[in-house]
């Protein structure tokens, strides 16, 4: 009961967490509706595309076909974080100043699809694995103690979602700057999760090598498997003992995100033609 | 000079080669009905270990280790392979995080 609990809260919240963020952020546009479909529409395909992912966990019976699954995996996550990267640097670009309603019209219908595609990705990914386990309770436990787990799998959904909507009520006080200097950092942070998530899956596999490991230790300052080292752990990709292949990658990732969000010079504006 | 940035380059790559050609010291593991067997493993530290998982079932299993950053969700009667980097001394616990108050493997490494 609680064990399932956990697994659906956990799972659930850093997916619920990136679209509240991007709600909160839309709110803010000059045209929400279309990325706000976006988003539903995101959401949609990472329930459907998770329920496949799970399928395919059970149909994976054999070392090679599991191979194949943690290899799509590891790409989802990969992905998942260049995707994040990309509509933040968006976000950048059609943030406050977005006036006029053609010019928002035109910068949604490319932004609606950037959102829907984070949005699916990051349910996918985190709702993968709750699916597995939502289907296990029924193989293995009779109908009393599943209708128990299910309860508490439906009570982890419900506090995930609890948590989201404080979230995204509570960024609607902030104003304009801070909303999005906040959604730009929570977002960056968790795709720094995910890049840390798909390197570590590749090197569970072997196919990517350790470097150095770890390359530094410093459990005794900061733990990553309990407490807030954990909650860094899991929402900003913090490791105590980092391998040399993970702190290189952070530092390939946070080197593309500086160079893709460095402050652009203020174009001087054609005079408006009336 | 094109050649020796050649060799150079090699030179680089060496490491690399060499940590791919230290084969893991591999164990066997097995999920079944909720618990892991064996419960307890010793395995050498320093060297990089190969768990071969199978989960005999029921139900699906999820083999974990937070400190090691190892989370693997397997199929009733699935086969799979998670590599751990070298070990340090000491004891690790694993657990089947869909069954955590039976499934625990204690890895001892020496």
């Amino acid at each position: 009961m609680i064990n399932a609990f956990v697994v659906v809260w956990r799972e659930s919240l850093e997916a619920l967490l990136v679209i509240s963020v991007l709600l909160a952020w839309i709110a803010r546009q000059g045209d929400p509706g279309r990325l706000r479909r976006g988003v539903w529409a995101g959401l949609g395909g990472g329930v459907a595309l998770a329920a496949a992912l799970g399928a395919a966990t059970f149909a994976a019976q054999s070392q090679l076909q599991g191979q194949a699954l943690e290899a799509f995996q590891a790409g989802i996550a990969l992905a998942s974080a260049a995707l994040v990267l990309q509509m933040v640097a968006w976000m950048r670009r059609h943030g406050a100043g977005m006036k006029r309603e053609l010019e928002a019209r035109a910068a949604s219908a490319s932004g609606a699809t950037g959102v829907a595609l984070v949005t699916a990705f990051a349910v996918a990914r985190e709702g993968a694995e709750t699916v597995v386990f939502l289907y296990g309770i029924g193989l293995e436990r009779d109908t009393q103690g599943a209708l128990a787990l299910l309860a508490g799998a439906a009570a982890g959904l419900a506090a995930a979602l609890l948590c989201a909507w404080a979230i995204a009520r509570g960024a609607r006080r902030l104003n304009m700057r801070t909303l999005l200097r906040t959604s730009e950092l929570l977002l960056l942070a968790i795709a720094t999760a995910m890049v840390g998530h798909g390197v570590e899956r590749l090197i569970g596999m072997g196919w990517l090598p350790p470097l150095a490991d770890p390359l530094w230790d410093s459990a005794t300052l900061l733990d990553d498997a309990g407490g807030i080292g954990r909650v860094l752990a899991d929402f900003a990709g913090y490791r105590a003992r980092p391998t040399g292949a993970l702190v290189a990658a952070y530092l390939l990732f946070w080197g593309v995100a500086l160079v893709a969000l460095r402050p652009r010079p203020v174009r001087p504006k054609q005079a408006p033609a009336h | 000079m094109r050649r020796r940035a050649a060799l150079a380059a090699l030179g680089a790559l060496g490491p690399w080669a060499a940590a791919r050609a230290d084969e893991p010291a591999t164990f066997n593991v097995v999920l079944r009905g909720g618990r892991i067997e064996p419960s307890r493993l010793e395995v050498p530290a320093g060297r990089r270990i190969k768990f071969v998982l199978r989960n005999d079932g029921p139900g699906p299993v999820e083999f974990e280790n937070l400190e090691l950053r190892v989370e693997k969700v397997l199929a009733p009667g699935s086969n799979s392979f998670i590599v751990v980097a070298p070990l340090r001394p000491g004891t690790y616990r694993f657990i089947d995080e869909f069954h955590p108050d039976t499934g625990r493997l204690e890895v001892v490494a020496k």
